[in-house]
């Protein structure tokens, strides 16, 4: 059985399509099973870090089979692979954990405006205690131009961060020429969230070049709650390989960088899923692009319609579009129901804010919150995009009528 | 965001939607599309009554739920200086948030701008809104 076979697609009564595979997928079935073998007592459930019987060295084995699948899966070695509770978690640690390692060496960090938050607010509360951080600006196809952060580069900089795919647009940023840049500096050291592309498309750690990446179990079909970060073991021509200064202590887990008990199912789960999401990647990228292309062709008869994003060098699993004369937060109402999607703003309260990702692209307030976000993912199929298309233009065309357009 | 029963109704129904036109038409209309809300309402009298009322609106559900609330309720009615109820009472049945409130106040304004035109025909001037001040968040 392949990962794309449809045997595993959700009964889908009475539910509306789901197109937010960017924010989350479902738990793919065999993952759930493999996860759910090392919970209960006929399971592996022995905590992976007692190495004084078995029920530790059966949960030990598991964990570091799961380590393996997942650095296989990524182009890393099993040693870089650190056990985390997401990507979240995974990037805090890969900032703060650099950022106060390197304080003597230097206090400048350089990342870009359209970061996920989970990258922003840590530098934010850098910038709060003493570190002076660059956000550049992508150009408006999105992209980060490794000219530009090879001259926001100072002498003191310790860490650029840059996300390999970007969650609103499905920008694919050059990560490779960027770590050239890096290298080249020989004080900066390169993060990369890769929570957007591992499992989703070609990540191949060592080839990137970048020191440290951020991985996502539950964006894979696997399950919320883990994650890693991969820490480079290779010096790339410096004196040592990037190190990090922990951010929790107790019990000295994960080589000390990351202290508490190892969950075995999640990191069981993470495992498997990265191990099926790769047997699957080359077809499930044509088959999405192709769907992708059918949704967009759908849409774009509507008139007013734009395509967030330089569609050259995005995922195929995403689609992101502006369209003209419609308030977001009423799309976003006429559709819901009927079709899960996220929109171009945030909110954050209840009155929505435009989307800073679109924004930075040179979006204005009005088409940045009038844009959805299409996640497609391994249980679309080309019904579901016909249904898309139907409601979008029924939802659209009726809020145009409603505003006189 | 979720949304009441009422708001829900009226922004996924939205009958007065569109404009009227001919003798005894007036039109006002109130915000900017660019800042995000708009609003347009038609009137049409006869005598002093308001024979039907039309809107357009670019906003929020709460915003297009109102107008065609306000749409709704006016026709038949006689023509007053002001909405048919006040923005607090009409935040209270949308479950306006406290921070949406001010497009209340476009609404408001749309529909007064509206009868202003409608009240000279007729001889009357508009002098203030009727509604107590409220928090714009």
């Amino acid at each position: 059985m392949t990962a794309t076979a449809p045997i595993n697609r959700p009964a889908p009564i009475n539910r509306p399509v789901y197109l937010d595979y960017a924010a989350t997928t479902p738990v793919d079935p065999r993952v759930a099973a493999a996860m759910a073998q090392c919970l209960t007592a006929e399971g592996e459930f022995g905590n992976p870090a007692s190495a004084s019987h078995d029920y530790g060295d059966a949960a030990r084995v598991l964990v570091e089979t799961a380590r393996s699948q997942v650095a296989a899966s990524v182009g890393a070695l099993a040693q870089e692979v650190v056990w985390t509770s997401g990507a979240t978690e995974a990037n805090n640690l890969a900032i703060f954990g650099v950022a106060e390692y390197y304080r003597e060496s230097g206090r400048h960090i350089v990342t870009a405006r359209t970061e996920h938050k989970a990258v922003l607010d840590p530098c934010r509360e850098l910038e709060r205690r003493g570190w002076r951080v660059t956000y550049l600006a992508p150009d408006g196809g999105g992209l980060i131009h490794p000219d530009r952060v090879a001259a926001a580069l100072q002498a003191d900089t310790v860490l650029v961060s840059i996300m390999h795919v970007n969650n609103e647009t499905g920008i694919i940023q050059d990560i490779r020429r960027i770590a050239a840049v890096c290298a080249e500096h020989g004080g900066a050291w390169l993060h990369v969230d890769a929570a957007q592309s591992a499992g989703k498309r070609d990540v191949d750690f060592a080839h990137l070049g970048a020191d440290l990446m951020s991985l996502s179990a539950h964006k894979a079909y696997g399950p919320k709650g883990v994650g890693a970060l991969l820490v480079s073991r290779r010096a790339r021509g410096r004196d040592a390989a990037v190190q990090l200064r922990a951010l929790q202590f107790g019990g000295g887990q994960e080589r000390g960088l990351r202290a508490g008990t190892v969950a075995t199912h999640q990191v069981v789960g993470m495992g498997l899923a990265f191990e099926l999401a790769q047997a699957a990647l080359e077809s499930e990228s044509e088959r999405l692009a192709a769907l992708r292309e059918r949704l967009w062709r759908g849409l774009a008869p509507l008139g007013g319609v734009m395509r967030n994003g330089d569609a050259e060098h995005s995922v195929p699993q995403l689609l992101n579009v502006s369209f003209e004369g419609v308030e977001g937060e009423s799309l976003l109402a006429a559709v819901r129901g009927r079709l899960a999607v996220s929109a171009g703003s945030a909110c954050t309260s209840a009155l929505q804010e435009p989307s800073y990702v679109l924004r930075a692209l040179g979006r204005d307030d009005v088409l940045s919150e009038s844009s959805l976000r299409f996640g497609l993912g391994r249980f679309t199929r080309e019904p579901d995009i016909d249904a898309a298309i139907a409601v979008v233009t029924q939802a659209v065309s009726r809020l145009r009528r409603l505003s006189g357009e | 965001m979720n949304y009441n029963e009422a708001t829900l109704r009226y922004f996924e129904t939205a009958l007065g939607a569109g404009v009227l036109s001919g003798p005894g038409t007036f039109r006002g209309a109130a915000g900017s599309r660019a800042q995000g809300t708009w609003v347009q309402f038609d009137v049409q009298l006869n005598s002093n009554v308001i024979q039907a009322a039309r809107f357009l609106a670019f906003g929020c559900p709460h915003t297009i739920a109102v107008s065609a609330w306000v749409a709704e309720q006016a026709a038949g009615q006689e023509l007053r200086a002001g909405l048919p109820e006040t923005v607090q009472q009409l935040s209270e049945r949308f479950a306006v948030p406290v921070e949406k409130r001010g497009r209340l106040l476009i609404v408001e304004d749309a529909w007064i701008a509206a009868l202003r035109g409608a009240l000279t025909h007729c001889g009357a001037t508009i002098e203030c809104s009727p509604v107590a001040p409220i928090s714009q968040g």
